[in-house]
């Protein structure tokens, strides 16, 4: 498409995004050279970005500056707020995402986005190559971008997902496997994920060039086998997981304990419902009495 | 005959959204009202359904701009609940941080403010220098703003020498924005001339009205919780409490351009004497009952309540941002302006970017109404 221009909107976000806009517009990121401008009217715009996921007082604005927007009437959803109401999500007067409300075109996770990646998506849109030759076009060291796994490290304990400060972290289990699923369109990018997991295998990247037109989409997975109970079978637990405890246990922790490892594995491998039955209870008893013994000696 | 002016709501800023409703007659402003709610998102109730932790990252979205100043007053006032010690260095650390902060939002301000007024060239230069500050908080926390840099027990990333050194940098490199905003303001600047006089906001009303940081000290009031109540390490660091008497919208944005120089004082003093040691201690068990915290945020004094019932959740979380606080200060300005000042009145107090730059006239006799530029009045 030729020369875009841009009216914005926001509706119960925190700003951070707004901000960022704003910051597209210095002569660095040479926006203008793309042939966009920002106007102060949504009849004098063709394209729409918003920000923030709508609460009931801006829905009604939201439906009216859309109708006034021109053809094509391209509507750009920057930051989680936008995509998915991120952490604001169960707020009781949020009636977005936007895209419960209006159509939405283009999706640009974040929280914010990077003022690079709106440039870069808007180049995108407009179908122009930009050339990231600059510095801040590389995200520093230490950035927190979209989520990568290192899936020989993930145990499939679920503690990102306990942590997660936004819900962006769903534990799915199936039959015979668990999907620890990241959605970066509903992430805060905190980094707590990262912090919290026991074997470093979730960890936040430089990367931020994350626009799509399917939020969907934006997601980051990973898959860990299940183990079924040792008595009744039931699925219960993945295996990694159970394999990382015993070692933290018998190798890091207490190596005496290393000649019981086969028994202690039997004991975990017994799922919660069928460690209460009292034939269990007695013989977990009993080799938690010979653990004791061992360390005392 | 006087007639109805609607500014808003689209003016997206903090957590309040406005819509102001102005009773004009011969240009003149003789009444204004304020309709919030436009931003809410329920976020005292949210507070109540994630953990301590979790909060962090919810107060911190409150604002997107002083984010930082956010987690600060929410972590030392669950700090205090838990009984818990922050380390020296922690202390130092986090007044680097805000004061960056502080930095990077007056240079906003200043830049929306250049906006506001149409001084397109200003505009550009303050926010295209203004990014060098962008890029130093992002290096130095991973984001560039919502930077979740403060934790419940201190601060998240270390200040290394090689940081410090960065630091420093960007500060000289800052300095000729902070003199080229003074020029703005000086005898013949292009800002004096369009907001001296502007938005007068008597020492007394300021008071009344319950004005908090840079618009209360542009009245000629000393107050600045940095001193007032010392939190962080700002007791054994050296700085000014900036204040200028005229109340005007000039003095308010002197006071913040003065700033800027205090907050360049205040991070060098804290990486010349940065303790060594820790940077975070482990969170506690919150005990039963009641916190009060207060920080001075870019926009003046922030105050968080939170009462616990010794759960890992808060039971009430009450926030009173300076914004709030001031808003009411904007309408005591807004009455006896001219129309045409009233933008700038309003950002006076805080950003706003989106500002449509558009207001509805309701003509109240045919109760029609037309849409006119403020420029227009
Ligand atoms: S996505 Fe993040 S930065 Fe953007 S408005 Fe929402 S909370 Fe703020
Ligand atoms: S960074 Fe990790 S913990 Fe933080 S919101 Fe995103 S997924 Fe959740």
């Amino acid at each position: 498409m030729g020369k875009i221009s841009v009216y914005r909107f926001l509706s119960a976000g925190c700003n951070g995004c707004d901000v960022q806009i704003l910051e597209c517009l210095v002569p660095r990121y040479r926006l203008a050279n793309l042939g966009v401008e920002v106007v102060e009217k949504p009849e004098e715009a063709n394209v729409l970005v918003l920000t923030g996921g709508v609460n009931v007082k801006g829905r009604e604005y939201l439906l009216k500056t859309y109708e006034a927007i021109k053809p094509p009437k391209i509507v750009v959803a920057v930051g989680n707020c936008a995509l998915t109401k991120e952490i604001f999500d169960k707020g009781y007067p949020m009636v977005g995402p936007p895209d419960q409300i209006i159509p939405v075109n283009y999706y640009i996770p974040g929280c914010p986005p990077r003022p690079q990646a709106i440039v870069k998506a808007i180049a995108d849109i407009l179908g122009v190559k930009i050339e990231e030759v600059e510095d801040y076009w590389q995200a520093p060291e230490g950035f927190r971008g979209k989520h990568e796994f290192d899936s020989e490290k993930c145990i499939g304990c679920g503690a990102c997902a306990q942590i997660c400060t936004a819900d962006a972290i769903d534990v799915i289990d199936g039959p015979d496997k668990r999907i620890i699923r990241v959605n970066y369109g509903h992430c805060s990018f905190c980094a707590f994920c990262q912090d919290e997991c026991p074997t470093q295998a979730l960890r936040l990247t430089r990367e931020y060039h994350l626009v799509t037109g399917d939020k969907e989409r934006a997601r980051v997975t990973n898959e860990v086998g299940l183990l079924s109970c040792a008595i009744c079978g039931g699925v219960f637990f993945p295996e990694k997981q159970i394999d990382w405890a015993l070692k933290r246990i018998t190798l890091e922790k207490i190596p005496t304990y290393g000649e019981f490892s086969g028994e202690i594995l039997d004991a975990m491998k017994v799922c919660t419902k069928c460690r209460r039955n009292i034939g269990n209870i007695r013989k977990a008893k009993g080799l938690l009495s010979k653990l004791s013994e061992k360390v005392r000696r | 005959m006087p007639e109805t002016v609607y500014i808003g709501p689209y003016r997206p800023q903090l957590v309040e959204p406005e819509r102001f409703e102005l009773l004009v007659e011969d240009g003149r402003i003789i009444d204004a009202r304020l309709e919030l709610g436009y931003m809410h998102r329920g976020i005292e109730k949210l507070f109540t359904t994630k953990t301590y932790m979790q909060n962090l990252a919810l107060a911190e979205r409150i604002c997107g701009i002083c984010s930082g100043i956010h987690t600060l007053c929410y972590a030392q006032t669950v700090e205090r609940l838990m009984g818990i010690e922050v380390p020296e260095r922690a202390k130092y650390l986090r007044c680097i941080y805000m004061e960056l902060e502080r930095l990077h939002s007056h240079y906003l301000w200043f830049g929306i403010l250049a906006h506001s007024l149409h001084e397109h060239e200003a505009f550009l230069k303050i926010m295209g220098e203004r990014e060098r500050i962008q890029d130093l908080l992002e290096y130095l926390t991973g984001n560039r703003i919502n930077y979740l840099i403060n934790t419940i027990g201190g601060v998240r990333r270390d200040i290394t020498p090689e940081k410090a050194e960065k630091i420093r940098k960007a500060l000289r490199e800052l300095k000729p924005l902070s003199d080229y905003i003074m020029s703005l303001l000086g005898d013949n600047g292009a800002f004096t001339k369009k907001i001296r006089g502007v938005g007068v906001l008597p020492r007394d009303k300021a008071l009344e009205v319950g004005a908090v940081g840079p618009t209360l000290r542009g009245s000629g009031i000393v107050s600045d919780i940095r001193k007032d109540d010392p939190y962080a390490a700002y007791d054994k660091l050296d700085f000014e409490i900036i204040v200028e008497k005229d109340g005007d919208v000039w003095a308010k944005a002197l006071v913040r351009a003065r700033e800027t120089y205090e907050s360049m004082k205040i991070i060098e003093q804290a990486l010349d004497n940065l303790p060594p040691g820790e940077i975070a201690v482990k969170p506690g068990e919150p005990k039963v009952g009641e916190e009060i915290g207060r920080t001075e945020a870019p926009r003046g004094e922030l105050v968080y309540y939170i009462r616990s019932n010794g759960t890992n959740i808060p039971e009430r979380v009450k926030v009173r941002t300076p914004s709030y606080a001031n808003n009411f200060a904007i309408l005591e300005m807004l009455r006896g302006e001219r129309l045409e000042n009233a933008r700038a009145v309003i950002e006076s107090i805080d950003p706003c970017f989106a500002c449509t730059d558009r207001v509805t006239i309701v003509d109240t006799k045919t109760g029609k109404r037309k849409i006119v530029s403020l420029k227009q009045g």
